[in-house]
């Protein structure tokens, strides 16, 4: 297939798959707390809803940066899906991809000139303290195979079985920063936690919030992507979306019965689990 | 408001080329990375300036020029 066109259907397919993983995982998250919940299509409806939205641009906000940091959004993510599914190109790309993620929020809630923005700017910072060592777990992967190239871990999966089993404690980490990225009252997903409103996204409203939650459907459908072709290597399109909507249930009935923690609280769990995760990963290989 | 549906429409319609371009003509693969991460978004958003609402003139004073009164 035609290079640009194959970039093309698989930006389509993680905007719609991501959108509609979210819808479930609200929907999960819905059935545990006794209520019908919204139907499984409403983030992406609520998402392309915003797009014939009036936008307004608040006088406090840093133009054109404001603007332009939603575009870099969208480009990084982008970027996830050519390195990813186009190319099975550097895991260590993609570990990239993520430390600027964080940048994004972080300055995405400084250009607005809001106080809740700004709160969620600091928060960004904080929270990748904690995030980035957990993306880092993925150095594990390297002590096991010999390789940061996705296509040659999915070949060492294919002669040595599903890395899941291998070295689970390394997977259960990853598990943990998928769930730092879920929309939905993730109890470690600080920066956009319901205290500051929605955090750096409050100002961006209209066109630009259609366009960041588009950027964020691609972010969650490229993170579970990442972690099975990871752990369990690679799989058939139809084995994907088994996967990933196990992943995603799995995740809305953790947010459905976590308390939402403080921030201390969060960034010293999550880097706790991460210490957890690097030391006992290193122990299960070399002992 | 006016100035930016001009400028939106002026960088869709270049992001749509440039899109068609690497479709058609399948150029070295660096310059269909360059053209999907720059004009991909690109032509999102200003798809979305173009088909967003717009206020009345009245509104307008009010939702710009009002002060930030939160701060």
């Amino acid at each position: 297939m035609n290079l640009m066109a194959e970039i093309l259907l698989n930006v389509l397919i993680a905007f719609f798959i991501g959108s509609l993983l979210f819808g479930l995982q609200r929907k999960v998250m819905a059935r545990i707390q006794m209520r019908p919940g919204p139907p499984i299509i409403q983030h992406l409806l609520h998402t392309l809803k915003f797009f014939i939205k009036e936008t307004v641009f608040p006088k406090t906000a840093a133009m054109p940066f404001y603007v332009v940091i939603t575009l870099i959004l969208m480009a990084i993510w982008v970027a996830a899906v050519i390195i990813g599914p186009v190319t099975h190109g550097p895991l260590l790309l993609l570990f990239a991809i993520f430390a600027i993620h964080k940048i994004v929020e972080h300055n995405a809630g400084s250009s607005s000139g809001s106080p809740y923005g700004k709160l969620s700017c600091v928060r960004a910072v904080f929270s990748a303290a904690a995030e980035l060592p957990l993306f880092a777990v993925l150095i594990i992967i390297y002590l096991k195979t010999g390789t940061m190239d996705l296509a040659g871990i999915i070949a060492y999966q294919d002669a040595h079985g599903a890395l899941l089993l291998s070295i689970p404690l390394t997977a259960l980490m990853f598990i943990v920063l998928i769930i730092s990225k879920s929309y939905y009252f993730s109890p470690f997903n600080i920066t956009l936690a319901k205290d500051i409103i929605s955090g750096f996204e409050t100002e961006h409203f209209g066109t630009l919030r259609g366009f960041i939650m588009m950027s964020e459907s691609i972010t969650w459908y490229m993170l579970v992507w990442i972690f099975l072709t990871v752990f369990i290597g690679g799989l058939s399109p139809i084995g994907y979306l088994i996967g990933m909507v196990i992943v995603t249930a799995v995740i809305g009935l953790i947010n459905a019965i976590t308390p939402i923690l403080n921030p201390n609280h969060s960034v010293m769990a999550e880097v706790t689990l991460a210490f957890i995760g690097i030391v006992g990963s290193i122990a299960m290989i070399y002992i | 408001m006016d100035k930016l549906k001009g400028v939106s429409w002026i960088i869709f319609i270049i992001s749509v080329f440039a899109i068609i371009y690497a479709l058609i003509f399948n150029p070295a693969d660096w310059i269909v990375y360059a053209i999907s991460l720059v004009f991909i978004p690109l032509s999102v958003l200003s798809l979305g300036l173009i088909s967003m609402a717009q206020g009345t003139k009245e509104d307008e004073e009010d939702k710009t020029k009002e002060p930030f009164i939160g701060y």
